[in-house]
């Protein structure tokens, strides 16, 4: 059995399965550098936020895969990952820590933690349970 | 859709009389129901909080009901309980979704839903005015069941209610800046506009997707017929079937970001039952608005006003348990994924927001593609472009989008939208909010207060037995 990082909603079933290296993406710039870099497909995207502005350019342009920190299907990114079809997972928590987000109450090392554990890793998203979304090593 | 194979479409269930409806979620609301049993989302929600009413504004009601004045202080605790509910309904869980990295949204929000409860009452009662009355404001929502591409739509038309009361008054209670039993008046003036339009374009009694187990089913037989006739078959994993899908997924991004990441970029109605047993869901998706500044991008990318996809939908491919358009215009299905049950589909444009509806015209899948490329181009540059806005831009941005946008259309139908401008000072900062913008970053008011007040429904407080329905603010202490 692969070793599961982190777990967290799964936004729509799906039986893609995308693997790729781990990108935390902090800032606009950072999106905007790996889209112009052209390696966009190699890459799971990490990011903090639930909201979809932020990965506008890189959900347009084929995005492979998405890991938030926050959020949940109904919210704007669930909202759209589903309509392109890119396997993302939501509020993700690593297996391996009892840290969990709080809406409006998450110490910056709740995500640091996580950002420091996932980036740079070479996962695969395992999408096809109806409701938890799996973040997998693959390396 | 490996996992539904075998199984059966049981969705209708949700339509009888009996049927509570599926879970979507697994939280409770409360509100002002302290030490009673916890309210659930979805159809068995909805019964619940009718039950608790203490008038009947939440059952059908008649024209002359939607026409009269004002509404008692019961019918007014009655919408702010069942608002307070909805919008924990449909937002509870969106709300968990933390900084945007992009645009300060929660920091605009709570602007705008004080701006509005303080500015749109006088604009309001100027347009009701200037329409010769309440049937004047039912018209405007009934003008939504022969038009796509308008955003005489659920989301807007919620808005009104939902947000520039509900969350408007929900905010400044929480900020103490008002009273339970201030702004009456104010409320009613806001609350009696939102029931019209939405009664005007329903037309069934009701004023919200969610007293109908969560069904837009607004537009007349022969109108939909216009529109399905231009459907073409999808077949999934077909190069056609991605493009159409792609098309949906880019077009509704760049309508997101248009609108500073809200919801007022879209609108579905629906489901609308076909002949064959498939479901119709028409999906606005407005990506130039031409009020915005912003959107000069969209225009040099020479985009419609807003493109309408027609999505056709197989029940039994993905064995739909429940489908809900919801009041913010957004489709969700159990299971979730209802993109792979697409089987057939439509693209129209409309140029510009009053093009007549004889001039919006369809475009074929196979044409998409040219449209896909402007849509992309003009979401990377109003990507660059919002990146290098400063923070106080953002916030004063994203505010107008909801403060201007959520009313933006009646007062364009109704010809008021120059008069408030011009008389009103529409598109000025009223100065107490001015100030407000202070505020809101101190003590974790928009991260931590606005979630748990507004958006879990624990702030929306009764006006009292004692409150008059003539009460305003006599006096700032």
């Amino acid at each position: 059995m692969a070793d599961v990082l982190a777990e967290g909603y799964n936004v729509f079933d799906t039986a893609k399965s995308p693997s790729g290296t781990v990108k935390y993406l902090e800032s606009p710039a950072d999106v905007i550098g790996l889209i112009q870099s052209g390696r966009l497909a190699e890459h799971i995207l990490l990011v903090q936020g639930g909201t979809t502005t932020f990965l506008a350019p890189a959900l347009s342009m084929g995005a492979i895969g998405v890991i938030t920190m926050s959020g949940a299907p109904e919210s704007h990114l669930g909202i759209l990952s589903r309509e392109f079809q890119t396997p993302c997972v939501m509020t993700a928590h690593l297996t391996s820590s009892e840290s969990r987000y709080v809406v409006g109450n998450t110490d910056p090392s709740h995500f640091e933690e996580i950002a420091k554990a996932l980036d740079g890793r070479k996962v695969r998203l395992d999408c096809t349970d109806h409701e938890v979304g799996r973040v997998v090593a693959d390396d | 859709m490996t996992t539904t194979e075998g199984k059966r479409a049981t969705y209708k269930q949700r339509y009888e009389e009996a049927d509570d409806g599926l879970r979507f979620q697994s939280l409770t609301y409360t509100g002002n129901f302290v030490g009673m049993e916890p309210v659930t989302d979805g159809i068995k929600g909805d019964k619940t909080m009718k039950s608790r009413a203490r008038s009947k504004v939440l059952e059908k009601v008649s024209k002359d009901d939607v026409l009269r004045d004002e509404f008692t202080i019961d019918e007014l605790n009655d919408l702010n309980n069942y608002l307070a509910w909805n919008i924990w309904d449909v937002l509870v869980m969106r709300a968990t979704e933390g900084v945007s990295g992009m645009i300060p949204r929660q920091e605009y929000e709570i602007l705008a839903f004080m701006h509005e409860f303080y500015r749109w009452p006088e604009i309001l009662r100027m347009t009701t005015a200037e329409v010769g009355g309440g049937q004047g404001i039912m018209d405007i929502g009934a003008t939504a069941r022969r038009e796509i591409g308008t955003k005489v739509n659920a989301v807007h038309d919620w808005c009104i209610g939902a947000v520039g009361f509900g969350m408007g008054r929900c905010g400044l209670l929480a900020l103490e800046a008002i009273g339970p039993d201030d702004y009456v008046g104010e409320s009613n003036e806001i609350l009696k506009f939102m029931q019209r339009v939405l009664w005007g374009k329903r037309q069934d009694g009701y004023i919200l997707n969610s007293q109908d187990r969560y069904r837009c089913r607004i537009h007349e037989e022969d109108f939909l017929q216009q529109l399905t006739g231009q459907v073409e078959p999808l077949e999934n994993g077909s190069p056609k079937h991605a493009a159409f899908t792609q098309f949906n997924a880019a077009a509704e991004l760049l309508s997101f970001l248009d609108h500073y990441d809200c919801r007022l970029g879209l609108g579905d109605t629906g489901p609308y039952e076909l002949p064959d047993g498939n479901l119709l869901i028409l999906r606005d998706l407005f990506v130039n608005e031409e009020v915005f500044h912003w959107s000069d991008v969209c225009e040099d990318a020479g985009l419609p006003h807003c493109y309408t996809l027609a999505l056709v939908v197989d029940p039994e491919k993905m064995a739909l348990e429940e489908i809900r358009v919801n009041d913010i215009s957004t489709t969700f299905t159990r299971p979730k994924n209802y993109i792979e049950a697409i089987v057939g589909g439509a693209v129209f444009a409309r140029e510009k927001w009053n093009t007549p509806m004889g001039e919006v015209y369809p475009i074929k899948i196979d044409d998409l593609g040219e449209h896909l490329g402007r849509v992309q181009q003009a979401t990377l540059k109003l990507y660059t472009k919002t990146s290098r806005m400063c923070r106080r831009d953002l916030i004063w941005n994203g505010q107008y989008v909801y403060y201007i946008d959520m009313i933006l259309p009646h007062l364009r139908l109704a010809g008021t939208y120059d008069k408030a401008c011009r008389d009103y000072d529409l598109w000025e900062i009223d100065q107490r909010v001015a100030n407000y913008y202070y505020d809101i970053t101190k003590r974790g008011f928009a991260q931590e207060t606005v979630p748990s007040k507004i958006f879990s429904g624990a702030g929306y407080l009764p006006f009292s037995d004692k409150a008059s329905l003539r009460n305003s603010k006599g006096r700032w202490l």
